[in-house]
């Protein structure tokens, strides 16, 4: 954690830095060597994250057109269309291009909404308990219980199709499972000798949750938010594909459904249909590695060093 | 003045499934200004719930806790905030007892300001309570996690003083602490309490420690308190 | 050569940008069925030698000297061979016993484990075994703690069987590391009462881990004390209680409730920033200008060794 390793900075301790070796050390074990690979596959997730940012960010300096330019229908790749047109002849790439700032804005508006609705949840039947927590607790239960698939396609075929919509609907069913574990390691933290002293002292609950608590639930709330983030964006995917997304923002999923609707798959398109699919799997795992990163690590290292202390 | 404790009692646990049980009952005794109360008992007869009571952080079952003549469990809005800040706690765990994402001095500057003393005034009054823990300055810049227990715990005493309080439950003060940090903890504690007339509940399972700071003491066992 | 553990020059540091060095020169030798005991406050490296020792110190760390076990260089071993010795000739025992245990796995299970993967021994072998063992550490009906779970005990009880499950292979050497910390002083007897029998039963020697200077004196034949990364004293424990040398070893009786808590003024150095000279000269009441400038030697004399120049 945190605390442990900036003890760890302190003393000036780092891992290889090729000093003489003449002096014995331990083996690695295999556990560490299998933490170094995860090591690698999170810098991948990072890397894999910030293209897809980029291409959120400035679509216009990727795609080689503009989304709702129109050519000749139904082309296969080419020089001048790098995945080809489609039925309305609007080049593939650009599309793709544009979309991904779609996706991720639904995935990220959603966990954020999620994660606020979660953690405050959760943070008030923690810190408070008593009947507070027990109507907090109850509504959570409700919700968790909830057939949410179903539930989002009945809503998606009576309310107009909207991205924003479809944001809210997201986000205010996904923050359960957060609200619990963020309620659990509260109770864990109220009991702790700084939230007593600071409750000792005289400090508002606000303030003791705010400062002495929040800060330390970030490890629980960060990777939790980005896998809220991957499984958004899977959601907008299935449902975009179910026909019930916004056909105004052309997300992947969108692209995915107008592929399998209007003639992609029967002609073996595979320029149609395969890179929106490959652009949503690679996201949502550069998404869901970057919340692996964001796990707390523990090591006997550090361990043994804030013991000098 | 002093703080009139008057028969206390705790009980736990009545649930659906679950009995209730008794901690202790009828427990009564006297905090004087200047004085040290020594609590001794086996761990798990609710010496530190006992102490929890009192600063107001539990409610007793039973019972009633006095500060200059009215009942704490009555006081509301300011004179609660005065009560609060009068009587302080200091627990057993000196790394568990500071926020490991604040450094000291952001921990510090926090009491200032719920004080709302002036920041012009703030630095010069957390060095002379430094200098009265016989602190360096430099323990401000650090983390929890980079102090000894011996300094934390000399640094929880510190933060209890900058609130100016009358009377400080002392929980296991020094149990987490090894022999030679334990005496100087315990000197400390008697230094300040001549100064600035402090009354002290000590709560102990060390016998010698208690034997050493307290002016009167009582034992908590099997659920009563018997007094010596 | 003939004694059981041989430490030998031992050097303990961390490597990184600005190379720490945590222990430094510590030598002793354990014989057969002796017991010594380190003392010393916290964050003065206790631990680590016997984390050294066991060879469970972190990948960073540097290790130098010589660690002779039984006349084995415990430093030169391989991982494995290192795992065949941990449980079986060397045993530790750890802090909090209570955490040490597996809460989902009964007693008689996990004390067990040992002797089916050391010793390979069957089902029926081993609960015979564990029975003995648990009778010879004071349990009157061994049969009914089988089925028991750590929960169910208290934490002297299950430091208790903690040492059952360290012992049941009976070591040569046990490691006891701060056994009493956290402990109320009727488990601390308890605890105490065990490690004794077990030396005298078992013949195991015991290298003690501790502050508590009450319970080592009733359990070590020798002691060493250890300030910043080094020994500072060395002597049979009924000759050091009654006459420590060493300034920091008589500020520690000094501290004791016995004495009155004498504290020792000042702060005891980080280890990453021991002083020059004489370590313990800032808090010394007898400094003199030579403990500034140079670095006093371990001088053995009279059964005893003392890191001083008072007493050269």
């Amino acid at each position: 954690m945190q605390k442990e390793s900036r003890a760890y900075k302190e003393l000036g301790v780092q891992r290889n830095l090729g000093l003489p070796k003449e002096s014995y050390t331990l083996k690695e074990s295999g556990l560490q060597k299998f933490g170094k690979i995860f090591k690698t596959f999170n810098r991948g997730g990072l890397l894999l994250f910030f293209f897809f940012f980029f291409l959120a960010l400035f679509p216009s300096l990727f795609a080689p057109y503009s989304p709702s330019e129109r050519f000749i229908p139904y082309e296969a790749p080419s020089e001048a269309h790098l995945l080809g047109t489609n039925d309305i002849g609007n080049d593939i790439l650009s599309e793709l291009v544009y979309g991904t700032r779609i996706s991720l804005m639904v995935g990220f508006a959603s966990a954020c909404i999620s994660t606020v609705i979660g953690l405050s949840i959760g943070l008030l039947a923690g810190y408070f308990r008593g009947w507070t927590a027990e109507v907090l607790m109850g509504f959570t239960d409700v919700v968790l219980l909830l057939p949410k698939l179903p539930l989002i396609i009945i809503l998606g075929a009576f309310l107009r199709p909207s991205v924003w919509i479809l944001i809210l609907v997201l986000g205010l069913l996904s923050w359960e499972s957060l609200a619990r574990i963020v309620r659990a390691k509260t109770l864990q933290l109220r009991e702790s000798g700084y939230v007593k002293s600071a409750q000792c002292i005289g400090f508002s609950s606000f303030h003791i949750m705010c400062t002495d608590i929040i800060p330390n639930l970030v490890h629980v709330i960060l990777p939790k938010f980005m896998l809220a983030t991957a499984s958004a964006m899977i959601s907008e995917a299935s449902l975009s594909f179910l026909g019930l997304g916004d056909p105004s923002l052309k997300s992947w999923g969108i692209m995915l459904s107008f592929a399998f609707s209007r003639g992609g798959f029967i002609r073996d398109m595979w320029w149609w249909y395969l890179p929106p699919g490959l652009c949503i799997t690679f996201c949502v795992l550069a998404v869901a590695l970057l919340g692996f990163g964001f796990e707390p690590k523990t090591g006997v290292a550090k361990k043994e060093v804030v013991k000098l202390q | 003045m002093g703080l009139k404790i008057e028969k206390l009692s705790k009980r736990y646990g009545k649930g659906l499934f679950s009995r209730e049980t008794e901690l202790f009952r009828d427990v009564s005794f006297k905090l004087e200004a200047g004085k040290t109360f020594g609590l001794t008992g086996p761990s798990g007869t609710g010496k530190s719930t006992l102490g929890k009571i009192i600063v107001g952080l539990e409610k007793p079952s039973q019972g009633d806790v006095f500060y200059k003549g009215s009942s704490i469990f009555e006081l509301r809005g300011s004179e609660k905030k005065v009560f609060r800040r009068k009587v302080q706690m200091m627990f057993q765990d000196p790394l568990d007892a500071f926020n490991p994402r604040k450094k000291i001095e952001r921990s510090l500057l926090d009491i200032l300001s719920l004080l709302k003393i002036p920041g012009s005034k703030g630095p010069d009054k957390i060095r002379l309570m430094l200098k009265t823990v016989g602190l360096n300055e430099e323990v401000l810049l650090r983390f929890p996690a980079q102090l000894s227990g011996g300094q934390l715990q000399r640094l929880a005493l510190g933060r209890i003083l900058l609130l100016e309080p009358a009377f400080i439950i002392l929980d296991e003060p020094t149990s987490a602490l090894d022999v030679s940090v334990q005496a100087q903890i315990l000197q400390l504690l008697k230094k300040v309490q001549a100064r600035e007339k402090l009354g002290y509940l000590l709560i102990s399972h060390d016998e010698a420690v208690v034997r050493f700071m307290a002016d009167y003491c009582g034992k908590l066992e099997h659920g009563s308190l018997s007094l010596a | 050569m003939n004694s059981l553990l041989d430490v030998k020059k031992l050097k303990v540091g961390f490597e990184g940008a600005k190379p720490v060095n945590v222990i430094s020169e510590v030598s002793f030798s354990i014989q057969k069925g002796e017991n010594l005991a380190l003392v010393g406050e916290s964050g003065c490296g206790k631990s680590i030698i016997a984390h050294a020792i066991l060879r469970l110190l972190a990948p960073e760390a540097r290790i130098e000297g010589s660690i002779l076990f039984k006349g084995r260089e415990l430093l030169k071993l391989s991982e494995k061979e290192m795992a065949k010795l941990r449980g079986n000739e060397l045993a530790i025992i750890f802090q909090n016993a209570s955490h040490a245990l597996n809460p989902v796995y009964s007693i008689g299970r996990q004390l067990a484990e040992p002797l089916r993967i050391h010793q390979k021994s069957g089902k029926t072998d081993a609960t015979k075994k564990v029975l003995k063992a648990l009778a010879q550490l004071g349990f009157s009906s061994p049969e009914k703690y089988l089925k028991f779970y750590p929960s169910w005990g208290s934490g002297g009880m299950n430091q208790r069987f903690l040492i059952a499950s360290s012992t049941i292979l009976e070591p040569e050497l046990l490691i006891a590391d701060e056994p009493s910390k956290g402990l109320d002083p009727a488990r601390i007897k308890e605890v105490e009462r065990e490690l004794w029998v077990l030396g005298k039963e078992a013949k195991s020697s015991l290298l003690l881990i501790s502050h508590d200077l009450g319970f080592v004196r009733r359990l070590a034949d020798k002691i060493a004390v250890l300030y910043s990364g080094e020994i500072v004293e060395l002597a049979k424990t009924s000759v050091f209680f009654k006459q420590p040398r060493h300034p920091y070893s008589q500020g520690l009786l000094g501290s004791l409730p016995e004495n009155g808590f004498v504290p020792i003024p000042g702060l005891a150095p980080a280890l990453c920033e021991s002083p020059s000279g004489c370590r313990f000269h800032p808090r010394c009441p007898f400094q003199k200008e030579k403990c500034l400038r140079e670095h006093p030697e371990l001088k053995a004399r009279e059964e005893r060794a003392v890191r001083c120049f008072l007493w050269a």
